[in-house]
């Protein structure tokens, strides 16, 4: 097993090597011009040079060819961009924005557990509602039932997330009024960060109003990206739970008389689960990138929407500081999957 | 799941006994800052901020472009205008208690102009942008005219020039410089100004939290000089649409939302909570402008053309919603300087079609119109006027492209006169007409609109140097007749930023200069 | 002779496959929506030219859904049951060419990969990895960025997200067949690379690949609508379904139907194409039934 996880995790490298060295490439072919973008519609030529000439973007992309042999170092060969972008990402430095000089490492913890918190809740949402609308759709297989809730299912990843975001804000929080159409909490709510993750800062500080005035800002964005992974742990548990209702020890439960009920409580849904889990877990990644849009829509202030203007305003720290972070996270835990699945299921061949 | 609900529920509970008791302002507009060293930020978002907690030496009136008595009570010029002096405030602390004196003005101002001063900060990120290219032309040895800051006594400071500067009260006026505190600057170095460090000032608010991505939080100086604020505590929220920010104030989540869609007005209009504060006149204005290194808009009568060819009136009426107006050329109408002889082309599509048959292309040609990727208040929604626009076009032969670019990469193509034809604005630093028109058809006309036209930039040159208004004023008249006659851009509108409060909301005092100079102390909520 | 009775058996299979999709009452809700939006737009063109660099109606803005629009009018006074009638043909072409596309790059770089081994595979393998890497939209986002914001290159980006699904799936069938008995046999009998990949392992990996395809068609039209959304895709003014949500979100307290309409087009459309993915899959490989 320690094996297994030792290469695994080795076989990251090369892959986190690819991303950073493709998110380089990308941010500096990308046309346009941080010093420009900093200078807005007023800034001088001469001004515009002097800014290039700071941020280092007058430096040679890779190597400095003309800096070697003039110098004769081989130190200058390496005074280029993409080295003191390898040396800084090497030591966890990932620089400062261009525009804010905010630390981007400092903003990206400040800024993750926002992503993170509506992740969760997200995953929350599809949990709760999908495990037990996929269990009732597979005992009523075939059944009305069953392709009612499969075709939900089916509704549910094709909904466009940006279409349905304004769908909810439009009836609940603007027609409606129940519930807030943007941001994380009300400003007369009153929360000193602690873990940054509002709903357990609240408990945690004792201001249950804090709490429950975070949950009342996550429901609709929760909502909002949850509706995928909802559809897809429906037909998860739904497939599974067929697949383990059809096995030998289900068969002799029920063979030996025991209640319906504990039969599909006690032997099947505990199995079936499994499946089900590894689901959530590689979507988890996927939620992460899909906050893009969610956080578009609702103003949430985390690393999404964060990333995207960054894109936008040629901000390349924040590009690649953050996307090479959303990587990292993705691949860390789809490996975590793989090893949780492997030490559940001694089926599984550390090969 | 009942458990849940349970936790529900005693949520409900606890959240009764949850109301504040802290009178809190809620501002929302389209971002954060970007940072709160005035000098150092270009951005309305960071200025807005800036302007609540640091003040300049002069100010502008409220809702008005009338210079007035800032942390300078009064000022005046050697009789060659190249000497200034100022009077300063007495008794006036920052809010770290350091007082506010003749050093501190020369600290800041020698930060500003003096690269070699050890503030100045220029290899660690400082830029001082607003100094160098949009006010004063450049930094002390590169361009900027002010040579030297004196202390006279605790509360007198002597600016000497190089050269006549009778604008210069003006130029102090502009939202960017304001005074910092020295003991805050030198603490904090270059991270003066961003999130964790924030700015100290003698303002009306003290700085207290800027939470990244979700708001930023000031409270009231008590020890305020002037009038002390109405709020305990004044919250500004950065929402980056403005249905999203308008659909806030509907929730009262925010009392105050600024640069509304003009789209949004009757909905404002509709909602018994809410009412719109607008300045009578705002100082911008928005154009269609061609690059004239690309044929065929090299040829005056294709540009001309395409002045004819767009119902600018129709435009107007569609997209400003009755808060904008057709502009006749590039100075506001409320600006002095203003010349009533120079008038827009009217729409008349037949005239258009005749131009170009002239021009060689009866049949029409194919080109390209781009168009910007964020609203400005000239230009409060770029994406449908252009698309409107495109079709005027299309109607007289002219098949244009729409196309758009990040705003980054815009700015840098637009110069390099990769768009044939684009789409572009200006909001006023100072009232005066130099601002606008020698900006526009200044040195810098030759490289953002290939215009290379000596009589123009001879005019604009005299009407800089010219001390006499009125002979300003005839010069102004001369360019502004020039430029209509040649069409390098096609003036399009003038608009005012919708601005909407809550009905419970007094004193929102928009500035017809710009929409961040909106001085929040003196706003009360009931 | 074995790639005759391969042909006989495949017949078989092919009728025998369409008679249970024909009695798969899901899957022809499906086909009977693609169907319905293939043709609507087939005959777009032909019923109501349209022209939309001249659409314009000034004095028609922001009307409500009525008789006479029936899915009301937008900012610019455009007729929008027009503008998602005409829609459908952008969103419908660019989601089948990018995947289309998608399929045949990674199918060839999966057979490579899976036939020739050693460091051709592992080069592909890592390049695959660090495009899976990107989780979901980011990738395109990304891609549009540096090849600017249109149309064309939208269905780039969504292509290239999409080719690591491919690579995979092909490589896979690749390897378990290259050491099969035929496959050695042809190589004995001295084929050539090309022959043997394209004569005894593609059509193997054939199936799976028709499945991916169609369930691709769907998240491909979603991400079309995405980009468009966020101003990296279409350009007005195009009227694909996502820049029309976009303009609505401009507006949506004042004129909802604006984006609700584009987005119901886009709903339904992609309904239609999962419903017949999941169809298809269960008919062709009824191993995969379920999930």
């Amino acid at each position: 097993m320690t094996a297994f996880v030792v290469r695994r995790l080795a076989g990251l490298v090369p892959v986190l090597f690819g991303v950073s060295l493709l998110i380089f490439f990308i941010t500096r072919i990308i046309p346009g011009d941080p010093a420009i973008a900093m200078l807005g519609e007023r800034g001088s030529e001469q001004t515009l040079e002097r800014l290039r000439e700071e941020l280092g973007l007058n430096r040679p992309l890779f190597f400095d060819a003309t800096g070697f042999r003039t110098s004769g170092r081989l130190v200058q060969l390496f005074d280029s961009q993409y080295f003191a972008y390898m040396k800084g990402l090497v030591r966890g430095d990932l620089g400062r924005s261009v525009f804010t000089r905010v630390d981007v490492s400092e903003s990206l913890r400040k800024r993750f557990p926002a992503t993170f918190e509506l992740t969760l809740v997200a995953m929350f949402f599809a949990m709760v509602l999908g495990i037990p609308a996929g269990v009732w759709a597979a005992l009523r297989r075939g059944t009305i039932v069953d392709t009612s809730v499969m075709l939900l299912a089916l509704s549910g990843v094709s909904f466009p997330v940006f279409w349905l975001a304004i769908m909810l804000i439009y009836l609940f929080a603007v027609t409606l009024g129940w519930l807030p159409p943007s941001g994380r909490l009300d400003v007369s709510t009153q929360l000193q960060p602690l873990t940054g993750l509002y709903v357990l800062d609240g408990v945690l500080r004792g201001q249950w109003a804090a709490s429950w005035d975070a949950i009342k800002h996550l429901i609709l964005p929760g909502i909002a990206l949850g509706t995928i992974p909802l559809a897809i742990v429906v037909r998860m548990t739904r497939s599974s739970m067929l697949e383990v209702l059809g096995q030998d020890y289900v068969r002799t439960a029920r063979a030996k008389g025991l209640e319906e009920r504990s039969v599909v409580n006690k032997h099947a849904l505990r199995n079936a689960l499994l499946p089900v889990v590894t689901v959530v877990g590689l979507s988890f990644g996927t939620l992460l990138s899909g906050a893009v849009l969610t956080e578009t829509v609702f103003s949430w202030p985390g690393i999404g929407r964060w990333v995207f203007d960054a894109i936008a305003a040629r901000d390349y720290p924040i590009i690649q500081g953050g996307v090479i972070f959303v990587a990292l996270i993705f691949v860390l835990v789809n490996a975590l999957v793989d090893f949780s699945y492997a030490l559940i299921d001694p089926r599984i061949q550390y090969g | 799941m009942n458990r849940f609900s349970l936790l529900v529920g005693l949520f409900l509970l606890l959240a009764a006994g949850a109301v504040s008791a802290q009178s809190t302002l809620v501002f929302g507009q389209s971002g954060l800052p970007v940072s709160l060293d005035s000098a150092d930020a270009q951005d309305g978002n960071s200025l807005l901020v800036a302007r609540q907690i640091t003040e300049r030496l002069v100010d502008m009136a409220p809702g008005s472009s009338d210079l007035v008595a800032g942390l300078a009570t009064s000022w005046s010029a050697s009789k060659d205008s190249t000497v200034w002096t100022f009077s300063l405030r007495a008794g006036v602390n920052f809010h770290d208690g350091t007082p506010f004196n003749a050093e501190a003005v020369k600290f800041n101002f020698d930060r500003w102009n003096d690269p070699s001063h050890p503030y100045h900060l220029r290899e660690e990120g400082k830029n001082y942008v607003p100094w160098s290219d949009f006010v004063f032309g450049g930094f002390l040895n590169e361009g900027s005219p002010l040579l030297e800051v004196r202390v006279v006594d605790d509360l007198t400071v002597e600016f000497h020039m190089d050269k006549p500067l009778g604008l210069f009260p003006n130029m102090l006026a502009a939202i960017y410089f304001q005074i910092d505190s020295p003991a805050a600057v030198m603490a904090a170095g270059a991270d003066y100004g961003t999130p964790g460090v924030g700015s100290v000032g003698t303002g009306p608010f003290k700085f207290v939290e800027w939470r990244e991505g979700e708001l930023v939080s000031l409270e009231r100086n008590d020890d305020y000089w002037g009038e002390v604020a109405a709020s305990e505590r004044l919250v500004i929220r950065g929402i980056q649409d403005p249905t999203a920010r308008l659909a806030e104030l509907r929730a009262g989540a925010i009392d105050i939302a600024i640069q509304l869609a003009p789209g949004d007005l009757p909905i404002v209009e509709g909602d018994p909570n809410l009412e719109t504060a607008l300045p009578d006149s705002e100082l911008n204005v928005g154009y269609l402008s061609f690059h004239q290194g690309n044929p065929p808009f090299d040829n005056p009568l294709v540009r001309e053309a395409v002045a004819y060819a767009i119902d600018r009136e129709l435009i107007i009426d569609a997209f400003y919603e009755g808060l904008g107006t057709v502009a006749q050329d590039f100075l506001p109408p409320q600006m002095w300087g203003h010349s009533e002889s120079a008038v827009a082309r009217p729409y008349n599509p037949e005239r258009a079609k005749v131009l170009l048959r002239e021009a060689g292309f009866a049949d029409g040609f194919d080109t390209e119109l781009w168009f910007m990727p964020v609203s400005r208040p000239y230009f409060p929604s770029p994406e449908p006027i252009a698309t409107a626009m495109a079709t005027f076009l299309a109607d007289v032969g002219i098949n244009a492209e729409l196309k758009t670019i990040d705003w980054a990469t815009y700015l840098q193509q637009y110069r390099q006169g990769a768009f044939p034809m684009y789409m572009l604005g200006w909001n006023a630093d100072y009232a005066d007409p130099d601002n606008f028109l020698f900006t526009f058809f200044g040195p810098s006309a030759v490289d953002t609109q290939g215009w290379d036209d000596p009589q123009t930039r001879e005019l604009l040159g005299f009407a800089r140097e010219a001390s006499d208004p009125v002979d300003r004023q005839e010069l102004y008249a001369k360019v502004q007749t020039r430029v209509t006659e040649h069409v390098p851009r096609v003036p399009i509108a003038h608009n005012r930023s919708l601005t909407a409060i809550r009905t419970n909301v007094e004193g929102v005092i928009p500035s017809p200069v710009s929409p961040s100079e909106i001085p929040l102390h003196l706003v009360s909520k009931q | 002779m074995r790639e005759v009775r391969t042909h006989e058996k495949g017949q078989s299979l092919f009728q025998d496959a369409l008679k249970r999709f024909f009695r798969n009452p899901t899957g022809l809700l499906g086909l009977a929506i693609i169907s319905f939006f293939v043709i609507a737009s087939l005959l777009a063109p032909i019923l109501r030219p349209y022209d939309a660099r001249r659409d314009r109606d000034l004095r028609a803005r922001l009307n409500p859904p009525s008789a006479e629009h029936i899915f009301g009018t937008d900012e610019l006074g455009r007729d929008l049951f027009v503008r998602v009638w005409h829609g459908g043909r952008i969103s419908l072409r660019v989601g089948l060419t990018a995947v289309v596309l998608a399929l045949v790059v990674g199918t060839f770089l999966g057979l490579v990969a899976g036939f020739f081994g050693g460091w051709l595979d592992m080069f592909v393998t890592w390049l695959v990895d660090i495009l899976l890497a990107f989780p979901g939209i980011l990738l395109a986002i990304a891609i549009v960025a540096t090849l600017g914001p249109s149309l064309r290159n939208a269905l780039i980006a969504i292509s290239v997200t999409q080719i690591p699904i491919y690579v995979r799936i092909t490589r896979a069938v690749t390897l378990s067949l290259r050491e099969s008995e035929y496959v050695q046999a042809a190589h004995a009998l001295g084929s050539r690379p090309g022959r043997i990949i394209f004569i005894h392992l593609l059509p193997n990996g054939l199936a799976p690949l028709i499945v991916q395809l169609t369930l691709s068609i769907g998240v491909a039209v979603l991400d079309v609508a995405a980009l468009g959304f966020l101003g990296l895709g279409a350009q007005p003014p195009d009227p694909e379904w996502g820049v029309m949500i976009r303009d609505g979100f401009r507006q949506f307290l004042r004129a909802p139907w604006m984006s609700i309409f584009p987005g119901l087009a886009i709903f339904f459309s992609v309904v239609g194409f999962n419903l017949l993915g999941d169809a298809i899959r269960d008919v062709i490989d009824p191993r995969l039934k379920n999930v």
